[in-house]
């Protein structure tokens, strides 16, 4: 039986072919897309540490006089009169570093420096935290000194006495949170989903500290 | 036909089907391989990248650092930190060159980092050294100095006079990569640009 090519034939393989690009497609641009996250990922954890480190780079007492200001990205500017210097040493190192991929980003707006910290625990009740009013909450950073778990809850401005009696422990911790939005790139032809990337970095001050 | 073949159908191919399915592997190879080496060299610039990105962060933390002495005002210049973090670069950037980027006082040595000038773009080290090299610079902002403040300003002044120094760490340049010519970003074949630094406040203390 000889088999001869009818018409429908050619249809089926533009078909296939319709098919098959545009999923092909569909896969290379959210194998890019996850390769972007992943590097954005790297980049947001790398200035979140920085940050944390530069926080304690600062005189211990200095605070920042008035007029003084820094930083923001997309023109918009911290006024940080009035906190400790080391808050805009963490943004300054923060935005320093955050330099590329920004385009893709829509960050999570926080407050820069919530509290400085204070001593307390369980046997000890600690004070209230040393709370820094003013400090701009349209940072992409945010960097606070101690915490402590009660009842479950984290509550940042302590210093844990039991880790380091009896000055505490000065641990600041950085978070940084933003969604990757590929929009406004060539990708979005086939990436439908807006991944969330968070990052977290904690420092120790230096042994030398001024 | 007869026997155990009896209700078999034969296919026969027909000269003009064998120069179709030719014809779609033409059309296809080339569309597969285009998405098999894009997505290998995106798996490969993540790598690269990634590896970049923490051998910036290593470097911003040297080139911050006292360097032998912690009441010393020199930082480690582009040399000393490229040295630090060429290995785990050399990892990453396989058939990538990585060099300082350093302009050099009347000794040769690399001359003060608030002295330097980073490359702005991928391009202009690629003029200056060639394809497929990244360069590692650092460069310093010194504060402006401390004056006598005017009359109802308080002092410090001018405002952020007593900070501590900023330093910046960059690598930037072109990475080998599989892209042929022409179809890289502004790349002239088988490389892909490259830009990541790190800033951070120097942890000496202030003289």
């Amino acid at each position: 039986m000889r088999r001869t090519r009818r018409r429908g034939d050619d249809a089926q393989a533009v078909l296939e072919t319709a098919l098959v690009i545009p999923i092909l497609l569909f896969l290379v641009c959210n194998f890019i897309a996850v390769m972007v996250q992943v590097t954005v990922q790297e980049q947001l954890n790398s200035a979140t540490a920085l940050a944390a480190q530069s926080r304690f780079q600062a005189p211990e007492s200095a605070i920042d006089a008035v007029g003084t200001r820094c930083c923001g990205l997309h023109g918009v500017t911290l006024i940080t009169a009035g906190l400790p210097t080391g808050c805009r040493y963490a943004a300054e190192t923060f935005y320093g570093t955050m330099t590329t991929y920004v385009g893709l980003l829509h960050w999570t707006a926080a407050t820069l420096c919530t509290s400085g910290g204070d001593s307390g625990d369980a046997s000890n009740p600690p004070r209230q935290p040393v709370g820094y009013n003013g400090s701009p909450t349209n940072a992409e950073v945010s960097c606070d000194i101690g915490s402590i778990t009660a009842a479950g809850v984290v509550v940042r401005g302590y210093v844990d006495r039991t880790l380091n009696p009896p000055a505490g422990l000065e641990v600041v911790t950085c978070n940084a949170s933003a969604s990757l939005d590929f929009s406004n790139t060539p990708l979005a032809w086939g990436v439908f989903w807006t991944p969330t990337i968070h990052a977290q970095a904690e420092a120790l001050p230096p042994p030398f500290r001024q | 036909m007869g026997g155990e073949f009896e209700g078999v159908v034969r296919l026969r191919r027909m000269p003009h089907a064998r120069g179709q399915a030719l014809l779609e592997f033409a059309v296809v190879l080339p569309l597969f391989l285009l998405c098999l080496i894009g997505a290998l060299d995106a798996g490969l610039w993540a790598v690269q990248t990634s590896a970049e990105v923490s051998a910036v962060q290593e470097a911003a933390m040297i080139a911050s650092s006292a360097g032998s002495s912690p009441v010393s005002e020199k930082a480690p210049d582009a040399r000393a930190v490229t040295a630090a973090i060429s290995g785990r670069l050399h990892s990453a950037l396989f058939g990538t060159a990585i060099e300082s980027w350093c302009a050099t006082d009347a000794n040769g040595a690399c001359a003060p980092d608030n002295t330097q000038q980073c490359p702005l773009t991928p391009a202009q080290v690629q003029a200056a050294d060639g394809p497929r090299v990244v360069v590692v610079c650092v460069s310093e902002a010194d504060p402006p100095a401390c004056t006598k403040p005017p009359p109802g300003q308080s002092s410090p002044w001018p405002l952020g006079c007593d900070d501590s120094p900023m330093i910046t760490v960059r690598v930037i340049g072109f990475v080998a990569s599989l892209v042929p010519p022409g179809f890289g970003p502004g790349a002239g074949g088988f490389e892909l640009p490259t830009d990541i630094s790190a800033t951070t406040h120097t942890l000496r203390f202030a003289p």
